[in-house]
């Protein structure tokens, strides 16, 4: 099964930020509704098993 | 119209969540579950640590571990839920709210919420808090019928969060500051000799402090993951240049604050937002939108929008920023048990900022940023947030006038508040120094507090209890049993009408009604209060508070100014109508007897009409007419002296307030036949001191006449309602009639009026063609609403009020 890590939507967090631990990222998302467009971001772990949203990274 | 495109699509497509016969009118609506989770599973982990730390690590849970969001176009950002559509929900404040909102059709995770609900019910500060009190008390306190459930079952605060420290200052300051007092504290302790008595206090302020630290920190890592999604948006998602320039500014922005000083407005605006967002919903829930803030934002509109020195922008980007604001307070969604969304009718939560005044050193505090918070209040309309003005004889004429344009256009806000004297109520009553008090603001709906980065009210346990008086007047002539309702013994036997032999009885058995309501409310506010101060410490809140920091105290726990004030919910009026239809029919004509009286409102007048209408057309309050004024005048002095005879926990004796928000309408079924000529369910009146609806006949100048006989300074407020004319304040002398008016209301030292200006032909097309009315609003009581959003029966109270010509008066 393939990995947050691989996925296009994961982004490591920075090493200087407050909430930063290793293997640590947030995977973004994009969502619209009838309402509009918006982003969701939630902290997943790098080698957790990705989920049906898992795109590889180029 | 809104000033932009922009803010024309942000309010095309706001997620409003307001509601509606106590529902939520957007179906899209949810109850967020992140936020209980992560709390819960935070518990779960740390549960042996201190409960301030406790808390702490709850917080910092949710911090690190919630859903965050950020909406196309938007140029503030923060949410308190996973989803823009939602709203967040507490287990640890009450076992029935929770419960309540788990069953609703709102909440989708029923079986987790459930188990979570179950997990919290012990920890609850329901649970801990229901032991001190009887099950008779109970049971009358969780009635609603003639006092307010109490704050450890609705789970409803409100606060006035110390945004200054946090603009001023920015938090890794603060934590400086703390760490140090923590080393400094640790050298203490380890000072030779040994003083116990000295020195173990330490251990509860050291426990205090580092729970701080731990919120602060959180805080500041939640503001980053904004600035980190932003960028990724911009960097990942858009195409369009302009956009990813926003969202690059955004995301250094919350990179900036609230961890650091602000710089200008947007920084101003954005750490603002972030800090409401921590005070009033993801720490607990509070109500409201305690600030004063043009004098807060100021500093910063003069840099970015005069100046130009930091942030700069066009007036017309700042009145833009400001329209987004409402927007952002408009989609904010709130938590609360059906008894409070009914109570609410027609809005989403109370917000309402506050405007105008004087400065400390005595000049106009209105300025250029008061003129273009209140251009965007104009151009948005939104019911939310509304405004509350200081009005101050040195305020100058070009803030009215922006004042008086909202006014006439009907959005039933600024309410105005006479300035001079809320000030000197805060200086007489509860101590404060004058160059402070003089920066008062609105803690809720109509209670001034101060304002800055100490002593603000942390928790509504300080205050905000409601008694309801037509309920006291009722059961005050039955022995105290609620005969209508209930079928309870509500209050203590204080005999039954028909054996009361003078209208002294009568008095002395609604006088010990209200005392029973009065001492069993506030003791349930300090219950409360004691149970936050253990259970539900703030570590942010506290972490803002300058006192709380130096004291090493938690915010509900620290009442450096004491604010005590508890609320009168409607029926003040029909009380006093009541009273002197009694006095003039019964005692002084003896045209009936009590025994006739009492069978006609058992029977709500049924075969009684001509009887009905001899006590309808009785003296009426508002009309100038002695009679009636004199026991209003006692009535009002009475309940001040009843809660007078009370201290509460900050150390001294709290003041009325009379107001209603919907209480008038919610409490109308709820109260039986009344002497003054009501049938049983009907609306009390709308206010704290509005003439009933349709008795105020004499015109609005002895409106003013009878509640200026009232003396006001012994209350916190009282709220008067009136509804203008529409053609007389669209007419080209609007405004200086209006002002006229407003002159008279000032020097006749009155505390409070606010004005409803629709016509009722309006009114009527709106209730016929809905959709074609979405922007009408109306004034209910403390808040305005969507008058589409009300059900018939409370568009028809709207209707029914007097619609007075000033012109005439």
């Amino acid at each position: 099964m393939p990995k947050c890590e691989k996925c296009t939507f994961f982004f490591p967090i920075p090493e200087k930020d407050m909430d930063f631990e290793p293997g640590k990222g947030d995977c973004v998302e994009q969502q619209q509704d009838t309402k509009g467009k918006f982003w969701l971001s939630k902290p997943v772990s790098e080698n957790s098993e990705a989920c049906q949203r898992y795109r590889p990274r180029n | 119209m809104p000033t932009t495109e922009r803010t024309a699509r942000l309010k095309n497509r706001c997620r409003f969540k307001h509601v509606a016969g106590g529902e939520y009118v957007d179906p899209s609506v949810k109850a967020g579950v992140e936020r209980a989770r992560l709390i819960t599973q935070a518990h779960k982990e740390n549960i042996g640590e201190p409960n301030c730390i406790l808390r702490a690590r709850g917080l910092e849970n949710i911090l690190k571990n919630i859903t965050i969001h950020i909406q196309d176009e938007e140029l503030i950002v923060g949410g308190n839920t996973e989803h823009p559509d939602y709203f967040p929900i507490y287990p640890e404040l009450s076992y029935f709210s929770t419960v309540d909102m788990v069953e609703s059709h709102y909440c989708e995770h029923k079986e987790e919420m459930r188990e979570i609900a179950e997990y919290w019910r012990p920890y609850t500060i329901q649970r801990k808090a229901e032991k001190y009190f009887t099950p008779e008390e109970i049971g009358v306190l969780y009635s609603a019928t003639i006092v307010q459930p109490p704050m450890f079952v609705t789970a409803f605060s409100s606060i006035v969060p110390n945004y200054e420290s946090v603009i001023e200052d920015g938090l890794l300051k603060r934590i400086e500051v703390v760490e140090q007092k923590i080393a400094d504290a640790e050298t203490e302790i380890r000072e030779s000799p040994w003083n116990a008595p000295k020195k173990l206090h330490y251990l509860d302020k050291i426990d205090q402090w580092q729970a701080m630290l731990i919120a602060m920190k959180a805080v500041v890592g939640w503001a980053q993951r904004h600035a980190r999604l932003a960028k990724i948006i911009a960097e990942n998602f858009l195409t369009d240049p302009k956009r990813k320039e926003e969202l690059l500014e955004i995301s250094e922005i919350c990179r900036h604050v609230p961890a650091y000083p602000a710089r200008g407005l947007k920084d101003a605006m954005q750490s603002k937002w972030f800090t409401f967002l921590l005070c009033h919903s993801i720490e607990r829930y509070s109500s409201g939108y305690g600030h004063k803030e043009d004098k807060l934002l100021w500093p910063y509109f003069q840099k970015s929008v005069i100046d130009k020195t930091e942030q700069p922008m066009t007036r017309e980007e700042a009145v833009e920023l400001f329209e987004c604001e409402r927007l952002k307070v408009s989609e904010h969604g709130s938590t609360r048990g059906r008894q409070l969304r009914e109570f609410f009718a027609g809005s989403n939560d109370l917000f309402i900022l506050t405007l105008g005044g004087i400065n400390p050193d005595g000049s106009d505090a209105s300025n250029d940023c008061t003129n273009a918070i209140l251009e965007a209040a104009e151009s948005i309309i939104t019911t939310e947030p509304s405004i509350g003005f200081r009005w101050n004889e040195k305020g100058n004429v070009e803030t009215k006038k922006k004042v008086f344009n909202c006014i006439k256009k009907g959005f039933g806000f600024p309410s105005i508040k006479n300035d001079e004297m809320n000030t000197q109520q805060l200086i007489k009553y509860f101590n404060v120094p004058e160059e402070v008090a003089r920066d008062w603001a609105l803690v809720l709906c109509m209670s001034p507090g101060i304002t800055g980065r100490r002593g603000t009210q942390k928790t509504r346990s300080e205050g905000g209890s409601d008694v309801y008086p037509a309920k006291a007047m009722e059961i005050a002539l039955t022995n105290g049993f609620d005969e209508f309702f209930t079928n309870m013994q509500l209050g203590p036997e204080t005999g039954n009408a028909e054996d009361f032999a003078s209208f002294g009885q009568v008095w002395e058995a609604v006088k010990l009604q209200l005392r029973y309501a009065i001492e069993l409310s506030l003791r349930s506010k300090d219950v409360g209060r004691i149970m936050e101060s253990k259970y539900l410490c703030c570590p942010f809140i506290s972490s803002i508070d300058d006192g709380c920091v130096e004291k090493g105290m938690d915010g509900n726990e620290l009442a450096e100014v004491a604010n005590p004030w508890h609320n009168l919910i409607g029926g003040s009026v029909v009380v006093v109508d009541s009273m002197a239809a009694i006095k003039k029919l019964v005692f002084d004509e003896k045209k009936y007897t009590m025994t006739e009286l009492m069978d006609a409102l058992r029977n709500n007048w049924e075969d009684k009409e001509e009887m009905r209408l001899d006590f309808w057309n009785a003296p009426k309050f508002g009309n100038d007419n002695p009679y009636v004024d004199e026991i209003a005048t006692k009535y009002y002095d009475l309940v001040a002296d009843e809660w007078k005879r009370n201290t509460t926990y900050s150390g001294t004796f709290p003041l009325p307030l009379a107001q209603s928000v919907a209480g008038y309408i919610v409490n109308g079924p709820k109260t039986a036949a009344t002497a003054n000529g009501r049938y049983a369910g009907e609306a009390l009146d709308d206010g704290g001191i509005s003439p009933y609806m349709g008795c105020d006949k004499n015109g609005p100048t002895s409106v003013l006449k009878s509640v200026s006989k009232i003396n006001a300074s012994k209350h916190k407020g009282i709220l008067l309602n009136q509804r203008l004319s529409t053609v007389l304040m669209n007419s080209d002398a609007g405004f200086d009639i209006w002002h006229a008016y407003m002159k008279t209301w000032h020097e006749l030292d009155i505390d409070h009026v606010q004005f409803n200006v629709i016509s009722t032909e309006d009114m009527k097309a709106a209730q016929i063609e809905p959709e074609k009315h979405t922007d009408m609003l109306v004034r209910i009581a403390g808040y305005s609403a969507k008058f589409i959003d009300l059900a018939r029966y409370s568009q028809d109270t709207i209707m029914a009020r007097t619609e007075q010509d000033i012109a005439a008066g």
